[in-house]
């Protein structure tokens, strides 16, 4: 009983919460039956957003990563429901920027930047496109250990299910 | 009375072997601090017209403003002064030192302590070092005009010296002073030993400012490499740096997957199973402690689905007195009993509720010994949600 937390605990903690708090919020708005495949799928992908944006949330707004991550779903969510408004004009949209997309310059100047593996790190880290290599380290450390903490979480909170099952 | 000032200790401790050619100077000066005479001082000072002008330099803090006598590199002192009295000195007469301002802007706190520029090596940075060789080669040249055949002072290798003073060409573009630096060069080489050189390679360009920039850059990168190493698993043995970031790809690729694969199974399992907060907690609480709670906790929900459904905050609170066997409500007392109710009515009063349930006698030890734990880790719980917005789930976990 020591009066000192640990982070990892302390973020555990706080991120079960939330992140319970958003599956019965997904329960709750969920009231279709769940057969459907494609339903099934959109399920796991609201999951899977509402366990990260859990993470980020809890890892506050001072680390990049977590700031990178939270707009990145905010905007899917907005360019999502575009897409549900006029599906057509998004997707016609999409299309003319991924023609526009190659971009090559820039592309190049990340490529010549960087060597293989840190571009490959910096696609995979959310928000690590524009971040020096020293700030690169340190911010992939604290999404490991996050990344960690949550898999941790979400396994148990998997194997609580299923022993109730 | 640049000798006084001379005399100032902390003067003495950084530069020693200075005193000597300090002495011989006859035309320091020494001003007070205040600001006027410090503004007069460095608007007195003409681009260089003989040698044997002087300069500035307001050490800001200390009140102790000594100046320089500038025989040959009288610009470079001013561009000093002007950066150490804020910017009282017109800008027109000085020459941009690239790299020296930098310098002085940097370490300005120390330079003002020390009075004179080059005294302050102590707190340079690494990447700065050739601003500094700079300054020194400046004092060599000083020197060199004012006692060409002192003996006092010990001679380096003329490489550095060179090196130095190319670079002071190049990053000075003044042509006086670069001309009797390379005359003085070639008889005067000796430096100081400066206690700032932990950079070994000496000539070439890695002694550029950029390249000690960068390798700092890179000592700092290194250091963090070795942190996330820690952190990912089965990567201290590898070496080099593209197999350690290929390690780290790779977990964090797994681990993202892992999330996927956890949220699709949480998603399949999801319509059947509403989530407990309780239970999560006690599971998240109680996992590096016992695993027997878990699966009491399990247990005990097992027999009334209802109370699954009872999920958000008030009406856990609800169920928590609506629960519907007698089990259930035991385990809830001895749950909430820690908060109110002394230990030993506490005890009793379970005891007395789980006997009738034949489905816990096996438990009973289970249940004593989380009651235990129960009531050590409530003041982390409490202590951990007091202020923020999940104080009010403490009451419901407990």
């Amino acid at each position: 009983m020591s009066p000192s937390i640990n982070p990892t605990d302390h973020f555990k903690n706080q991120f079960a919460t939330r992140f319970v708090h958003a599956l019965n919020n997904i329960n709750a708005t969920k009231s279709s039956p769940h057969d459907d495949h494609k339903n099934m799928f959109q399920r796991s992908r609201r999951v899977k957003i509402a366990a990260y944006t859990a993470m980020a949330s809890v890892s506050g707004s001072e680390r990049a990563w977590s700031r990178a991550l939270l707009w990145k779903i905010r905007n899917r969510s907005r360019n999502r429901g575009l897409l549900l408004r006029n599906k057509k004009r998004a997707d016609h949209a999409k299309v003319s920027s991924k023609k526009r997309n190659p971009n090559p310059k820039r592309q190049d100047v990340n490529a010549l930047r960087y060597s293989g593996q840190e571009l490959k790190l910096r696609k995979i880290v959310p928000g690590a496109e524009t971040m020096d290599s020293r700030s690169l380290m340190s911010e992939t450390a604290d999404y490991i250990k996050c990344l960690v903490a949550q898999v941790e979480v979400m396994k148990s909170l998997v194997d609580l299910c299923y022993t109730k099952v | 009375m640049s000798h006084e000032l001379r005399n100032d200790p902390s003067l003495l401790e950084r530069q020693q072997a200075r005193m000597k050619w300090q002495q011989q100077k006859q035309q320091s000066f020494f001003n007070a601090s205040d600001h006027t005479m410090q503004n007069m001082f460095s608007t007195s000072m003409p681009l260089a017209q003989t040698n044997e002008t002087f300069t500035g330099l307001l050490s800001g803090h200390n009140g102790l403003d000594i100046v320089k006598p500038d025989p040959g590199l009288m610009e470079d002192w001013a561009g000093f002064g002007d950066h150490l009295s804020y910017g009282y000195m017109n800008q027109n007469s000085i020459m941009p030192l690239g790299a020296d301002q930098s310098f002085v802007h940097g370490n300005s706190v120390s330079v003002s302590t020390s009075v004179t520029v080059s005294v302050s090596p102590k707190k340079r940075k690494a990447d700065k070092g050739q601003s500094l060789e700079v300054v020194t080669e400046k004092e060599k040249k000083l020197k060199g005009c004012a006692e060409e055949g002192d003996s006092k002072i010990t001679h380096q290798n003329s490489n550095n010296s060179d090196k130095a003073t190319g670079d002071n060409k190049s990053s000075n573009s003044k042509g006086a002073s670069t001309n009797t630096s390379s005359k003085d060069k070639s008889k005067v080489s000796e430096v100081q030993k400066p206690d700032y050189i932990h950079v070994r390679a000496r000539r070439g360009q890695a002694t550029d400012s950029h390249s000690l920039a960068e390798r700092v850059r890179r000592e700092k990168i290194s250091e963090r490499m070795k942190y996330l190493q820690d952190l990912v698993p089965g990567c201290n043995k590898i070496t080099g740096k593209a197999g350690m970031l290929d390690e780290i790809i790779n977990y964090v690729q797994s681990l993202q997957k892992q999330v996927e694969f956890l949220s699709m199974k949480l998603a399949t399992v999801n319509p059947e199973l509403d989530f407990n907060i309780d239970n999560v907690f006690a599971k998240e609480m109680f996992q590096p402690s016992t695993s027997e709670f878990q699966g009491l906790g399990c247990t005990s929900e097992t027999p009334n689905p209802a109370y699954f459904q009872l999920n958000s905050l008030d009406q856990v609170y609800c169920g928590l007195d609506m629960g519907i066997n007698s089990a259930e409500m035991a385990l809830r007392r001895s749950l909430t009993a820690p908060m109110s109710i002394p230990e030993t009515f506490m005890d009793s009063s379970c005891f007395n509720q789980i006997l009738p349930s034949a489905m816990w006698d096996g438990d009973l030890q289970n249940l004593c010994k989380m009651e235990f734990e129960q009531g050590t880790l409530i003041p982390i719980q409490s202590h951990q949600y007091t202020g923020s917005n999940e104080g009010s789930n403490l009451k419901m976990e407990m």
